[in-house]
């Protein structure tokens, strides 16, 4: 039993910290351009793709190819944002809610279009990234390990980035007060552009560091979508340190209520305790404002 | 705000002209002189679509078989199209369920009333086909099934639908039995069941009857985990199972969940003696996704490949398949390949299109066994419920990445590896 | 009341005429499916504007009310032999209840959070649903096929369910209309346009939002009852599924939030070019409609921010006709973002 338990909070633990990272694309995009983006389980979708196909065509592991993913999926997202995101920031949030939503039709029939819907898993080259560890009795996988450890530097690196740099705090500026921003000479357009890339960015890595181990295929991020959805209201909505404590509590709910209670009610367990945070701080979440 | 509105005006007219051509361009279908048609009804988009492809390509190489000539014995094949109707060939109009029982329903209504088509096959996921079937039998059209496996779709005695593939208890009966000849003849105890299975209309099928099917084999259940499909995280499941210790892991479940459960189990080290499924490891994508860690699992299949050795006109059909699709005939194609097969059979005999008429054919079906692709005697209804009653399953286990038959014995062409290898001594 | 003006009765008037009409421009089944599902996603849009186009709270959970009401209907029929009629009204009680018991909690939750929670709502119900035995869990109950009667809201042919699902919506539009008129939808748009506002002018919200919630479940229900006896089989994937929730706020955002006829104009657009695109392009098997389908939603939000509606009107109604004055205020008010986050009731 004591395995077992440890077994979970392990695994649990593990594929909190990537629920963490995930979340924290979607929640920064909300905190400074206040849009729900529908499409983000999409963007990890293609973070995954990506993955997968620079592991079959150039032979280079995701653990390697995640340092040119991330660039690529940046200027993804800043086309995004000047492309679609841009003309819909004045509009309604009814419109908002359309336009990110049909992009997540698009870009999964887009990829079940040009990927086929055939259930793939990445390629590994760098062997000694994958198998398993022993730790306090039981084993865990070498690629979930990296993948967890993976999501806490670029989630590190991100909080770095908003908190402690020039750009990062014309970010927070932003967030806080766009007109005011705007006041004092930052260019909004600019902060939202680099802020959906960085959204993107993140999320994009967390599908990466997914597809060392995750099956891939078109429709797969509407699983995790449903997940990061819960984060981040729970953590609160434009909060970074919220995801990051909300990602791992939803992890650790999932596996415990799973292991405990009953698998079959595991997501049911997370709706709940999401349900109760949210009813006992209303509007906030556990960090949010 | 002037060119505004004219920029309104234009983009209005386009999406109206959009709308316009779309209903336009339905009403367009051409009837070609000497053409049955068929309608089928599929999954292509969702988490099934995949699946879907191989089925239709199942469809589609039975429809090349009846429609054009071949040099090797089979039904149809040395004759284009049906003979009884002048060599009318046979035309399949495909349809999208979307894995969706509404939507199933209103693509057969379409196929039935706009496209005319004279019989169903389909739909893969047994609610739609439940509903798609109701539609049938509404409007009086033969729907022949092979590749759903619900029991329950043959209990309700509907009168125009019919079903080649066995469901759902009888294959959990076969894998029971399995396992009793695994005891017999290893001397080892499998009477600890840990049953997995996925929260949907199929995995609760399996449960059932699995639970049932214990009792009568004397079988002890120790673990029941019913999961959510897509679940994103699968090791609080894999962590009860092992916490039970189960001789043997029983397990229905998809594709994608399974291949995550064989990724769960290996980081786990966990190894049942026995890892018995339902038929998510015969798709395509599970061995090319895990390789060598898809080895030694059981799985239920309606086709195996090595079948060859004991049913010769297999070489032929998967040669001109792989010819035709680039990719092997797996069972799911197998399995639908008998219903426009037995569907041809019957407008053949009856010798019309009239839907009694082929309802009547259909009911004297009589295919010999060496016409079947699967390892039956044949296909013959069964009078009240119209489920083929010689349709049986056998029981494959994959090896150095390969399906190999290893039950019943009869078609057994290798024996079982047993226990199932601890994952790191492969 | 209000009077009856004789645009109320042009419109009345226009709208049988079109219901009675439109069926019989054509005898194929599938034409007529069409427009049955036009009726029922007009009728979930509607019943969903009752919340999320007036009160500005956007139900992601609508799809929890759906199953309440197909699985009350079919498990009173199914184990009792009641009527769906009887059913239906159960039904609507039923989810009324429920809503009344999730929106009281959720009554100081505002934007996304309370989008979140609706999702949450539903999602637990549904995998309830899935795991309850008495139910049929997974496995869903398929209705028995009986006599074609009117007491058993069972046919053969399509024009009585055409007829039937046409006369709820022609319902639900008169209490929107109803609504709209009365103090209570002042009560919802002042709750829309900012709730601090609302509760300070004395407004009891909570109570108001209830109210919308419960109005809304019932008819969210009622079409519950409708589907499981169009199809005839309904299990917890079909019918409390997450997709159906989306479903339906696309159809209310399409036609246009917060209006009487966007709704049933957006489902009027919707469901013919998903389901003709399906019928066209479906059988390819590569999601070439579903890529379409994304497009166009895109497309209708950049060109038409507040819905289709807006294509028929050269001028946005002024006195509060509901989503449009939203619209206004963004062209009007070029650039004060809290002005239109305010509509979703984030400050």
């Amino acid at each position: 039993m004591n395995v077992g338990l440890v077994q979970a909070l392990l695994s649990g633990l593990l594929m909190g910290f990537v629920y963490s990272l995930i979340a924290l694309g979607l929640s920064l995009i909300y905190g400074v351009m206040d849009v729900v983006n529908f499409a983000h389980g999409e963007f990890l979708m293609l973070g995954m793709f990506l993955a997968y196909w620079f592991s079959v065509l150039f032979r280079l592991d995701p653990l390697i190819s995640i340092f040119i993913i991330i660039p690529l999926l940046f200027v993804v997202g800043v086309g995004v944002y000047k492309g679609l995101i841009k003309r819909i920031l004045n509009g309604t949030r009814i419109s908002q809610i359309l336009t990110t939503f049909g992009l997540s039709v698009f870009m999964a029939n887009m990829a079940m279009f040009l990927w086929t819907p055939n259930y793939r898993l990445a390629e590994r080259t760098l062997t000694r990234a994958t198998g398993d560890l022993p730790i306090f009795g039981v084993h865990v996988g070498i690629p979930e390990v990296i993948a967890s450890l993976g999501s806490i530097i670029v989630f590190a690196l991100a909080y770095y980035l908003i908190r402690f740099t020039r750009t990062g705090r014309a970010i927070q500026a932003t967030s806080i007060d766009s007109e005011g921003a705007r006041l004092v000479g930052i260019n909004i357009d600019n902060i939202y552009a680099i802020t959906f890339g960085l959204g993107i960015s993140c999320v994009g890595a967390a599908g990466v560091l997914l597809a060392t181990f995750y099956y891939i295929f078109p429709y797969v991020g509407t699983f995790f979508s449903m997940i990061a959805f819960a984060t981040v209201a729970l953590g609160g909505f434009g909060s970074v340190e919220g995801s990051f404590v909300a990602g791992i509590l939803i992890g650790i709910i999932e596996s415990l209520g799973g292991f405990f209670i009953s698998p079959a009610v595991k997501y049911a367990i997370v709706f709940m305790t999401y349900m109760v945070v949210i009813i006992l701080r209303p509007a906030t979440g556990l960090f949010g404002w | 705000m002037r060119k505004d509105e004219r920029g309104f005006i234009v983009k209005r007219g386009f999406i109206l002209l959009c709308v316009l051509a779309l209903v336009l361009s339905l009403g367009g279908t051409v009837l070609a002189d000497n053409v049955i048609k068929i309608g089928a009804i599929y999954p292509f988009t969702g988490p099934m679509a995949g699946t879907a492809q191989m089925l239709k390509n199942g469809v589609l190489m039975a429809v090349d078989i009846i429609n054009n000539k071949h040099d090797f014995d089979f039904l149809f094949a040395d004759t284009e199209g049906i003979p009884s109707l002048n060599g009318a060939k046979i035309e399949v109009i495909f349809a999208d369920s979307a894995g969706d029982p509404k939507t199933g329903m209103s693509e057969a209504e379409r196929l039935i009333t706009s496209e005319g088509v004279v019989a169903l096959v389909g739909c893969y996921q047994s609610s739609v086909t439940k509903t798609a079937s109701q539609a049938a039998e509404r409007y009086g059209i033969p729907f022949v099934n092979g590749d759903s496996s619900s029991p329950q779709l043959t209990e309700r005695n509907f009168k125009w639908f019919f079903r080649s593939d066995p469901h759902d208890g009888l294959y959990v009966r076969q894998q029971f039995e399995h396992l009793v000849e695994l005891e017999k003849q290893t001397g080892e105890s499998l009477r600890r069941i840990g049953l997995v299975y996925e929260n949907t209309e199929t995995g609760s099928n399996v449960a059932k009857a699995t639970e049932e099917l214990a009792k009568e084999f004397g079988f002890e259940l120790v673990e029941k985990i019913a999961y959510t499909t897509g679940a994103t995280n699968l090791s609080s499941e894999s962590t009860r199972l092992m916490a039970s210790k189960p001789d043997v892991v029983m397990m229905g479940a998809y594709i994608s969940d399974q291949i995550l459960f064989a990724k769960t189990f290996k980081t786990m080290r966990f190894a049942p003696k026995v890892w018995h499924n339902t038929g998510a490891p015969g798709e395509p994508d599970f061995i090319d996704s895990l390789k060598g860690d898809a080895n030694y699992l059981f799985l239920r299949q309606g086709f195996c490949a090595d079948q060859v050795e004991n049913k010769p006109v297999l070489v032929e059909v998967l040669q001109r398949f792989r010819d035709k699709f680039g990719h092997e005939m797996m069972a799911d194609a197998v399995r639908s390949f008998h219903a426009p097969i037995v569907l041809a059979d019957a407008i053949n005999r009856a010798g019309s299109t009239e839907p009694e008429a082929i309802r009547q054919a259909l009911l004297e079906t009589d295919i010999p066994g060496k016409y079947c692709l699967s390892p039956w005697e044949g296909i013959k209804f069964d009078p009240e419920t119209h489920q083929n009653i010689y349709g049986k399953y056998i029981i494959c286990q994959i090896q150095e990445e390969t399906f190999y038959t290893v039950f019943p014995s009869a078609f057994a062409t290798r024996g079982p590896v047993f226990p199932f290898p601890a994952w790191e001594d492969r | 009341m209000p009077k009856i003006s004789r645009k109320t009765v042009l419109t009345v008037l226009l709208y049988l005429g079109i219901v009675a009409i439109t069926p019989l421009c054509s005898k194929a089944p599938f034409y007529r499916h069409v427009l049955i599902m036009v009726g029922l996603y007009g009728l979930l849009g509607v019943a969903w504007n009752i919340m999320g186009g007036y009160t500005g709270l956007y139900s992601f959970g609508q799809s929890a009310y759906f199953g309440i009401g197909a699985y009350t209907s079919t498990m009173l029929l199914v184990k009792a032999g009641v009527s769906p009629w009887i059913g239906m009204i159960c039904g609507g009680i039923l989810a009324a209840i429920v809503a009344a018991g999730v929106a009281y909690p959720c009554s100081r939750l505002r934007g996304p959070y309370f989008t979140i929670a609706s999702q949450a709502v539903a999602r637990t119900f549904q995998i309830l649903m899935t795991n309850w035995d008495y139910v049929e869990g997974a496995i869903g109950i398929p209705l028995p096929l009986m006599a074609d009667t009117w007491w058993l809201m069972q046919f053969k042919g399509k024009m009585p369910y055409h007829i039937i699902i046409f006369s709820l919506l022609g319902i639900a539009i008169l209490v929107c209309y109803y609504i709209e008129r009365s103090r209570t939808g002042y009560y919802f748009r002042a709750i829309r346009d900012s709730e601090e506002v609302a509760s300070s002018l004395g407004i009891d919200t909570v109570r108001q939002r209830i109210i919308a919630a419960m109005v809304s479940a019932f008819f969210t229900a009622v079409a519950g009852t409708f589907y499981a006896q169009y199809v005839l089989y309904i299990d917890p994937e079909s019918v409390t599924q997450h997709a159906l929730s989306i479903e339906i706020v696309m159809v209310a955002a399409v036609g246009g939030a917060g209006t009487i006829w966007g709704p049933v104009l957006g489902a009027a657009i919707l469901m013919p070019i998903s389901q003709y695109a399906r019928a066209l392009l479906g059988g390819a098997g590569r999601g070439i409609d579903l890529i379409l389908y994304g497009i166009i939603i895109m497309l209708i939000a950049v060109v038409r921010p507040t819905g289709i509606l807006g294509f028929f009107q050269r001028k946005p109604a002024i006195e509060g006709e509901g989503g449009d004055d939203i619209g206004t205020t963004i062209t009007a008010s070029t650039g004060t973002d809290d002005e239109v986050r305010g509509s979703a009731g984030q400050s």
